[in-house]
Formats: C-alpha cells, structure tokens, sequence
C-alpha cells in the first residue's frame, strides 16, 4: 500500500465514545491508503467502520493519533477541496424538491450549473426533480445521495453502503461509476457489508473487527494467478505439485501460479499422480472465508 | 455564490408551515385589535380602555393588556420558531456531514442561514407591531420600535444559536433563562436582591440576556422618550459575545 503516494494515513488513531472514554470504538488504527484507487472498509456490524470513516472525514476527533489527508487535518482538506461524500442511510431534509436540493448542494461545490443538470440526467433523475426528498423511495433517494456525492470536480469519494437499496441494474451501474473513478486517478474509500460487491471493486480491503485493522488485503494483486481446485480425494502429492496450496471450505485448494501454461502444466502432474480433479475454476479465497477466518481469530 | 442562493429558497420553503403558522397568529392578534377597535374608540381614534370595560368588564380590558404584552414579545417567539434546531436538528438528522463534505465551511453557511432567518423575523416583527399599535393607538408608533424588535431579535436569536450547538434543547433553554431573567430582574427591581454579594448579583446579571436593557429600551419606546443607545449597545455586544462562542464551539465540536 506504500507503492503509491499515499492520499490518506491513520497513524496510531484511537477513539473512544462515552463520558469517560470507557467504550473503546478503535484502537491504535495505523493504516495507509494510496492515492487513485478503491479501499474497501469491511466488518461486522459495530466494528468501527462509520467511526473510521467518520474519523477520516473529520466528523470525529481522534482520542488518540492523528488522521491526515494529503498531509493535511480532514476538516481543512474539506474545507479546501470538498469531497464526495454519501452517509449511512443518506437523507436531506423531507420538504426538499429534489432538483432545488441537487442545486443547492452542487453549487455548495461550486459545480457549474449545466454540470449539475447533466448529473441529475445521468442518474436519471430528470422526472423526479420535483418530487420532495420525503416522497422518494429507499433506491431514488439513494440515487439522489449518490448523484450528489459523483458529481465532478472531486479527487476523494467517501461512500458508506453505497449499495443499500439500489436495484441490481443500479448495483451494477454503481460498480462502473466506481471504476471510472479509480480509472480517473480518483481515490474512493467505501464501507459495505455486501463482500461480493466489495471482492469486485475493490482494490484494497481494510477488515476490521472490534475496533482494530484485522487484516489489509490487495484484492488485485498482479504478480500472480490464483485458481481454486477441487480433487475427487485428497492427495499427498498436492502439495509437491501446488507448494502452498491452501484448503478452504467445500472441499476446494487455493493454488497460486504464475500464468494459464503453468496452472496446465501443474494440473497434468497431478494427474499423472493419480490426483481426479472434478472442479477448477479461477478466483482466490474467498473475501468471506477471509472474514469468517478473521472473526474466529 | 450560487449554491447559498438556492439554499435562500429551501431554507424559507422547509420553514414554510411555521411562517404559516407565525402570519396565523398574527393575524389573530390583528383582527383582535380590530376587535377592540370596534367596540371602544377614543377621542383620538385609539382604543379607549373605560369605555371596553363598560362593553366587557376585566376580561375584556385584561384580554387587550395580555394582548398588548404578548404582541411586545412577538421578536421572542419568532426568534424561538423561525431558529429552533438551526444547529441541533440537521446534527440529530446527519444533514450537517453532507453539508460539511462541500467546500463552503459550515460557519458560512450556518451564519448565512441565521442572517436569513433574522431578517425575515425583523420583517415580519416590523410588519406586524407597529401595524398593531396604528390600530390600537390610532397612530404610527416611532422609529424607536424598530430598534426594540432589533434588540430582542438578536438577544433571543443568538441565545437560540448558542444552545443550538450545545444542545437539542434550545428552544426550551432559551424560554427558561428568558425566564429566569425576567424573574431576576424583577427581584432586582423589587430590591428583593439587596442583601446578596454585590459581585454574586453583578455576575449572574451580566449572565442572564440582558433583560435590564430590553426593559430600557421598551420604556423608553413606551414613554416616547430617546432610544437608549448605550442599552442597544449592550444589547449587540452581548449578541456578539454568544455568537463568537457558538461559532468557536460549531467549528470545533464533532458533528
């Protein structure tokens, strides 16, 4: 994660909620996430990850350590560039007409005005601009946050569940947005507890659980191929064909090779071994399994 | 800037139920003094109160002097009405993150929002009242009421911002030390403070709004008399002092 200049750094932050400081919400999060890319926070419900995303939005102050983004407090790299931002169960005040809301909330940005037409036609909002905020449904509202929090002009976009409430075409649409992002040289952070959606659009996973960075994931990794491989009876021989061959849940190996000639080559020595594949199919372990394994730890 | 100008529109249509009820209520005291009107014109053309207690008795002359004081306190409860939850309310409902994710710094946009609340309260304070005093008094009231709705807006609207960054409770806050000034300096007033510490009582009045100026500045509206700048003064500076408090705590606090 170091590879790239890094946009955002938790360095030994902390928070702790109640009067006393007696409930410890994170402990000692040191974590860098590079600029132009997609991060996912994932975890079990109170994990921390709003609190994460709150600390990093300057909404919260650390208890302890410090959060920068681009080496500046979060508050002032707000103030100076904006930022995309969708919370939790996004809403606007219930009397707003959806268009006026748009252009208020846009022009906060500084977005031009035809910029802010073309976003509320792109998330084809158009018919709905004078509906109020309280008479939209779970999905358009969530349209609407997230029209607010794509428009252009900003280099950070803080999503958290982005996916909740959208139908499977605006699910998949959401999932090109985010790419197009990352291909812009954007950064986009996002708390989900949807791993599948996380495992395809992400490039970073942050797992936390109980306060604390459990595990940092590159979901994308370039120097190998992963493939997952099923044999009718296991064998001894797997692992001198497949070293570092791991077992997963369902019966199934996760192999590491190098390109598709490879993967063949090993896959024909196991055979010759006596090895009867009956699956193989491309794909790691697992976001979940990971999860799974994280939370038993 | 364009984004705070198409705010201005939203801000007045999501209040709109509460202006609403505002011109109700002061339509009711209008038509009331209308009322009173009718049933007992002086010499002068002003309400005559001998001549609306032989029409109703105490009730009816107790009713106008209610009237009278309540329609006085009518900057308080537009004030109390128009700016309750300024702050709290988009805290509570989590608006204030995505208005804080947007280049304009809420101190910006929170003190565009209580300039805009403030003058249309002056606007409809300055409508109403002296529109009640022409039809009871049978004349326009001078510049000087002007001045009293002036100063009450900013003492109970900067009280209501301040515990708006505090508390969810700020309407309630500010009725209650409106209260308490009210009884304070009446015990003031009344002597009935005269064995405690000098200090002690200096302390707590310098704290509670400033009622003793209010009291200035509406006698000598009442009497005709000059406008008691050096009580406006006091009056701003004690505005600004809450402000300037509200405005630290609003950039510091977590939202």
């Amino acid at each position: 994660m170091h590879a790239q200049q890094a946009m955002i750094e938790f360095s030994h932050a902390g928070k702790k909620y109640g009067r006393r400081g007696r409930v410890d919400a994170l402990t000692d999060i040191s974590l860098v996430i590079p600029g132009g890319g997609v991060c996912a926070v994932v975890g079990p419900n109170g994990a921390g990850k709003s609190t994460l995303l709150g600390l990093l939005l300057g909404f919260l102050r650390p208890t302890a350590g410090s959060v920068s983004i681009s080496g500046e407090s979060p508050r002032d790299y707000l103030n100076t560039h904006g930022i995309g931002y969708l919370p939790d169960r996004f809403s606007l005040p219930a009397g707003w007409p959806v268009g006026r809301g748009m252009q208020a909330l846009l022009g906060l940005h500084g977005i031009p005005a035809d910029e802010i037409e073309a976003t509320i036609d792109r998330f084809e909002l158009r018919p709905h601009v004078s509906k109020t905020i309280g008479g939209l449904s779970r999905g358009l509202l969530q349209r609407t946050g997230l029209a607010q929090a794509f428009a252009p002009g900003r280099p950070l976009i803080v999503l958290d569940e982005p996916a909740e409430g959208l139908d499977p075409i605006w699910r998949i649409r959401l999932r090109d947005m985010v790419a197009a992002q990352r291909d812009a040289g954007n950064t986009v952070v996002l708390a989900s507890h949807d791993l599948s959606e996380v495992e395809r659009i992400a490039d970073t996973v942050v797992i936390l659980d109980r306060g604390t960075v459990r595990e940092v994931i590159a979901v994308r990794s370039t120097s190998d191929v992963t493939y997952r491989i099923r044999l009718e009876e296991q064998i001894s021989a797997l692992d001198a064909v497949f070293p570092g061959a791991t077992a997963v849940e369902g019966g199934e190996y996760i192999v590491h090779v190098h390109d598709l000639t490879e993967l063949n080559r090993r896959v024909a020595a196991l055979i010759e071994l006596g090895g009867r594949v009956t699956s193989l199919r491309p794909g790691g372990e697992l976001l979940e399994e990971r999860m799974r394994r994280t939370a038993d730890s | 800037m364009r984004g705070l100008a198409a705010l201005t529109w939203l801000e007045i249509h999501s209040r709109r139920r509460r202006i609403l009820a505002l011109l109700a209520f002061s339509a009711l005291y209008l038509v009331a003094a209308i009322a009173f009107r009718a049933l007992a014109t002086g010499e002068h053309g002003q309400v005559e109160p001998d001549a609306l207690f032989s029409v109703g008795g105490y009730a009816l002359v107790s009713t106008m002097l209610l009237s009278g004081w309540t329609i006085g306190r009518f900057p308080l409860v537009i004030a109390l009405v128009l700016l309750h939850g300024i702050f709290s309310s988009d805290v509570t409902a989590g608006y204030t993150r995505v208005y804080a994710s947007t280049r304009v710094r809420l101190l910006t946009l929170y003190g565009f929002r209580l300039l805009l609340l403030l003058a249309l309260a002056f606007l409809m304070s300055a409508v109403l009242l002296p529109a009640f005093d022409a039809i009871m008094l049978g004349k326009l009231s001078g510049s000087g009421i002007f001045v009293l709705i002036a100063a009450y807006l900013l003492v109970f609207g900067s009280l209501t911002v301040f515990f708006s960054v505090f508390t969810r409770a700020d309407a309630w806050c500010t009725i209650f030390v409106f209260l308490g000034a009210l009884v304070w300096h009446a015990m003031l007033r009344g002597g009935l403070l005269a064995d405690a510490p000098v200090a002690l009582t200096q302390a707590v009045t310098m704290i509670l709004p400033p009622q003793g100026a209010l009291n200035a500045i509406e006698d000598a509206f009442g009497m005709a008399a000059p406008i008691p700048w050096s009580a406006f003064l006091y009056v701003c500076a004690y505005s600004a002092l809450l402000l300037v408090i509200a405005g630290v705590q609003l950039t510091r606090r977590e939202i």
